[in-house]
């Protein structure tokens, strides 16, 4: 625990803690210091002076709060007239050259200049000369779309290509008023973060190729979920929308601060796999590849799983604990070998020091836990017995396709599937199950921390998830306390954990 | 008036050189410095009185003494000679006259402060004080002043020339200690002082060309024979460069607290053409302008310009004679301030080019009355909100010019042109 200290704003004794700057110690008991170029995570720059603030009997008496301790006893003021004004005339000199076309802006509605405009500023504008000209749409590379002309020249984005990514693509260039952040020719942004740049941006200059123009951030829905791109479980916003007449539709997602898990960021693969929620899914039942009744496929699926003597189900590593412990119960009750070999899901070398695992597995940790057998000899010997093959939604990534097609042979194949994946079409049943933002769950990241999460997408015809579809093809379990206590019953550290009361940042095991 | 003791080998010839140089006393004061204990020269420097010339007048050994104790790392000294301030030309003469000078001012300053690498700035178009200077550092290691044994002794010195890329803003000491680390030259916010967390993190002393060049001087001869010139508070010399509407321009070494009037008279021949004065600018661009009548009473010292609302500066004397329009002037000062804004935050980067449009529009004939208006506000609005005091460099003076000569711009406003050229009487 910091050590706390007591101070006083607008002369307010508050307590904040000690060793942070005025802007995250005053931040965290609720009162705002404007600021655009200070981040937490890429440290105080001082360039905006948003965030002057008097300091009574302090000398000097005005100080920039972002290179500013937090100190005993020291008297901060925010709201005494001469602050005011210095708040809205470094306003007034953001926006003279700052296109006020906030209509037409991809940022509107999340621009800290609007936000600031109406809280600190609100008078009209007495720019009546040239504004200056800049370069627009300018292509960064890394899919990132630059506006020089709505640039504040906070340098957040140079900053984390310097301090961060440490690969330095971002510059401002030029000096005074013609100073803009520029790529070097030829040079464009090359590193798997980039587009973090678009959410560090606290206004409109940097937008994300992959978003800008698709939906106004206002009519967006902003979920909490987890990334299930890899092992990091980095946390993420889910930012969906229903348009009308149309179905539930996730267009972006964006980092969610834990410094836990990944601080304030994300990767680009990461973030664009929000993709994977809408494209290629499975959403209707199939036989041999052909549309099929879903309740007729269901018929034909559990004969198929009474007739077979050998049984055997393969999960994916990145369900949720509770859908694994549910297939659990399910292979134990209808007597089948269960499986969580994901060998494939590994890409060595694909990894960084920072967020991006080898392990693309979202769940790996969990598999270990409940004791899934990983191992490849045990699903190649088990799949040459089996005379029906569940696949719950494990794509086989890298897998010896031949020697997989040799042994499904003679093999009923179902498939439980979120996706079109490969084995789909050659199944005897496919049934779509839900992906990871249209339910909740939890799983266990790469370092070993808990995490549990909300269904965030209600799709117009739900899919049901795991657990759901394996109760109506007869599984013992049928209702969320089931679950939990059959993740108790399983010996570990999982026993004892509350799935009620998963702290925010997670839960180290 | 004049005194040469900076300046006391300016007219010699070849005095850029070692040889001739040593002829007229250079590095004589090394036996009586390498006798003395650092903690005395420091305190001799303090008790000289000297400030530094590079325009803001700190005195130089209170600024030495700020350096922190045993931190274990290196000690730096960066001397500026960057001397981009508009009017200025003094730094210039000591380079190419008398690089020697400077040089004993460093191993002066190294040896009190306990500094073994020197780094000099020095604008990058600056080329021919580049050459002579880098010969005279030549000359100096080759005859024994510079390297590991300096003049013999246990002491080691190291003296780098560092050319800037020319930008205005680096003679501004975070912003040149940026440039010489190779990043782009803009100033860092203070606190941590220099001193405390210079260059390479290290404490660092940055002094300007004459301050560093005035300390063979004060050894040599003691603080008192330096304080027996000049006032009480303003001790010593100073280097004037008098340009302008003069009849005699040029680099003059005058004792501090001479009467304005008097040296533009007696020294730099009157105001040209036998016209009146309107004004002048007492030390740089960046100071606030004197008119005729507030000159009549100001001297040439740190207290007096204070008094008048205005600073010493750097001693870029410019004489303005009845003929100036000063929106114009106003004009080409907000356009160089602009151009040299480094552009790192907002009030400066922004708020110059606005005050720059809006004084062209009024030059053009298109303002207004609110728009005079608006230029003070600005200046009020941008001075004092910045990293660095470069924009106040700019709206001191714009400020002065706008109080002072208001009716010089109501005059574009009603008529569309200059009092001059409207046929008014100023």
């Amino acid at each position: 625990m910091a050590e706390m200290i007591k101070l006083f704003v607008n002369g307010e004794e508050v307590e904040v803690e000690s060793g942070k700057n005025l802007i995250d110690a005053v931040g965290a008991v609720g009162i705002e210091i404007p600021h655009f170029c200070y981040h937490p995570a890429l440290g105080a720059d001082g360039n905006c002076r948003m965030c002057l603030v008097g300091i009574e009997d302090g000398r000097p008496p005005l100080v920039p709060a972002c290179k500013t301790p937090a100190a005993e006893g020291m008297k901060v003021q925010l709201d005494t007239d001469k602050i005011k004004k210095i708040q809205r005339d470094m306003m007034e000199f953001e926006l003279i050259n700052h296109p006020i076309d906030c209509p037409v802006c991809d940022q509107a509605g999340e621009c800290t200049l609007q936000d600031y405009y109406m809280t600190y500023d609100g008078v009209s504008s007495r720019m009546n000369v040239e504004q200056v000209k800049k370069a627009k749409k300018l292509d960064f590379g890394g899919g990132v779309v630059h506006d020089q002309e709505r640039c504040v020249l906070c340098g957040r984005c140079v900053r984390f290509c310097r301090q961060i990514t440490k690969t330095g693509e971002l510059g401002i260039v030029n000096r005074t008023d013609s100073a803009r952040v520029d790529i070097f020719p030829g040079r464009p942004l090359n590193n798997r973060y980039a587009l973090n740049v678009v959410d560090l941006c606290p206004v409109g200059a940097m937008t994300s190729a992959d978003f800008r123009f698709k939906q106004r951030v206002w009519f967006l829905k902003k979920d909490e979920g987890i990334c299930h791109g890899c092992s990091k479980g980095c946390n993420i916003f889910i930012d969906h929308n229903r348009e009308k007449y149309k179905d539930d539709t996730i267009y972006r997602f964006r980092p969610r601060h834990n410094d836990q898990v990944n601080g304030y960021f994300i990767c680009d693969e990461g973030r664009l796999s929000h993709k994977k929620e809408n494209e290629g899914r499975l959403l209707e039942s199939l036989k041999n590849g052909k549309p099929y009744n879903l309740t007729e496929s269901y018929v034909l699926a559990q004969k198929a799983i009474t007739n077979a003597e050998n049984v055997l189900i393969l999960v994916s590593p990145n369900l949720p604990l509770e859908q694994l412990v549910a297939t659990q119960v399910f292979a134990q009750k209808i007597g089948a070998s269960l499986s969580g070999y994901s060998d494939g899901y590994i890409v060595k070398g694909d990894g960084d020091d920072f967020l991006i695992q080898d392990d693309k597995a979202a769940n790996r940790k969990g598999l270990e836990l409940l004791g899934i057998n990983t191992g490849g000899d045990f699903f190649w010997d088990s799949l040459e017995k089996a005379e029906c093959f569940i696949c719950i939604d494990n794509e086989l990534p890298a897998v010896d396709t031949k020697r997989l097609i040799k042994a499904l042979r003679e093999t009923k194949v179902i498939a439980l599937s979120s996706h079109h994946f490969n084995l789909v079409d050659q199944a005897f049943v496919a049934i779509p199950v839900a992906s990871f933002s249209e339910y909740g769950g939890s799983i266990i990241n790469c370092d070993g921390v808990l995490q549990s999460f909300q269904a965030a997408v209600v799709k117009n015809t739900p899919i049901a998830d795991v657990t759901e579809v394996l109760r109506r093809l007869g599984g013992p379990l049928s209702s969320a306390p089931e679950v939990l206590a059959a993740i108790h019953r399983v010996e570990g550290p999982l026993a004892k954990v509350d799935f009620n009361r998963i702290p925010a940042e997670g839960l180290k095991l | 008036m004049e005194v040469k003791i900076l300046s006391a080998k300016f007219d010699i010839e070849n005095s850029h050189k070692l040889e001739v140089a040593k002829e007229h006393g250079a590095y004589a004061t090394l036996e009586k410095l390498f006798a003395m204990e650092p903690a005395d020269v420091i305190e001799e420097v303090k008790k000289s009185g000297l400030r530094g010339r590079g325009g803001a007048g700190f005195p130089a050994g209170v600024k030495w003494s700020f350096l922190p104790k045993d931190t274990g790392k290196p000690v730096y000294l960066a001397v500026n000679s960057d001397e981009s301030e508009p009017a200025t030309f003094k730094d210039r003469y000591i380079l190419v006259r008398d690089p020697h000078m400077l040089i004993e001012g460093i191993i002066i300053c190294c040896y009190a402060i306990g500094c073994h690498d020197t780094y000099i700035y020095i604008r990058g178009e600056y080329t021919s004080q580049v050459r002579i200077l880098q010969q005279a550092i030549d000359e100096a290691y080759e005859a024994g002043y510079l390297g590991d044994t300096v003049a013999g002794r246990d002491f080691k010195l190291e003296v780098t020339v560092h050319r800037g890329a020319g930008a205005y803003v680096c003679g501004e000491e975070t912003a040149l200690l940026e440039s010489i680390e190779g990043k782009k030259g803009q100033p860092r916010s203070k606190p941590p002082f220099p001193a405390v967390v210079g260059l390479y993190d290290c404490p660092t002393i940055i002094n300007n060309v004459q301050s560093i060049a005035s300390l063979p001087f004060i050894i040599d001869q003691g603080a008192e024979a330096y304080t027996a010139y000049g006032t009480e508070k303003s001790a010593g010399t100073h280097l004037f460069g008098i340009s302008g509407h003069v009849e005699k321009p040029g680099m003059y070494e005058l004792p501090l607290g001479l009467p304005v009037l008097d040296v533009l008279d007696k020294v730099a021949g009157g105001v040209w053409k036998g016209r009146k004065l309107k004004g002048v600018i007492p030390g740089g661009s960046s100071t606030p302008v004197l008119t005729a009548e507030e000159a009549k009473t100001a001297t040439l010292d740190y207290e007096s310009m204070a008094e008048h609302g205005t600073m010493f500066g750097s001693g870029g004397i410019v004489v303005l004679d009845d003929t100036v329009d000063i929106v114009a002037l106003v004009k080409n000062l907000i356009d160089f301030y602009h151009h040299e804004s480094c552009g790192q935050c907002t009030p400066c980067r922004e708020g110059l080019g606005w005050m720059l449009k809006i004084t062209k529009k009024i030059l053009a004939g298109g303002g207004s009355s609110e728009d005079i208006d608006l230029l003070l506000e600005l200046c009020d609005n941008i001075e004092m909100k910045t990293v660095c005091v470069l924009s106040a460099a700019c709206t001191m003076p714009v400020r002065s010019y706008l109080n002072k000569f208001r009716h010089e711009f109501e005059a574009y406003v009603e008529k569309g042109a200059s009092l001059q050229a409207a046929g008014i009487q100023g």
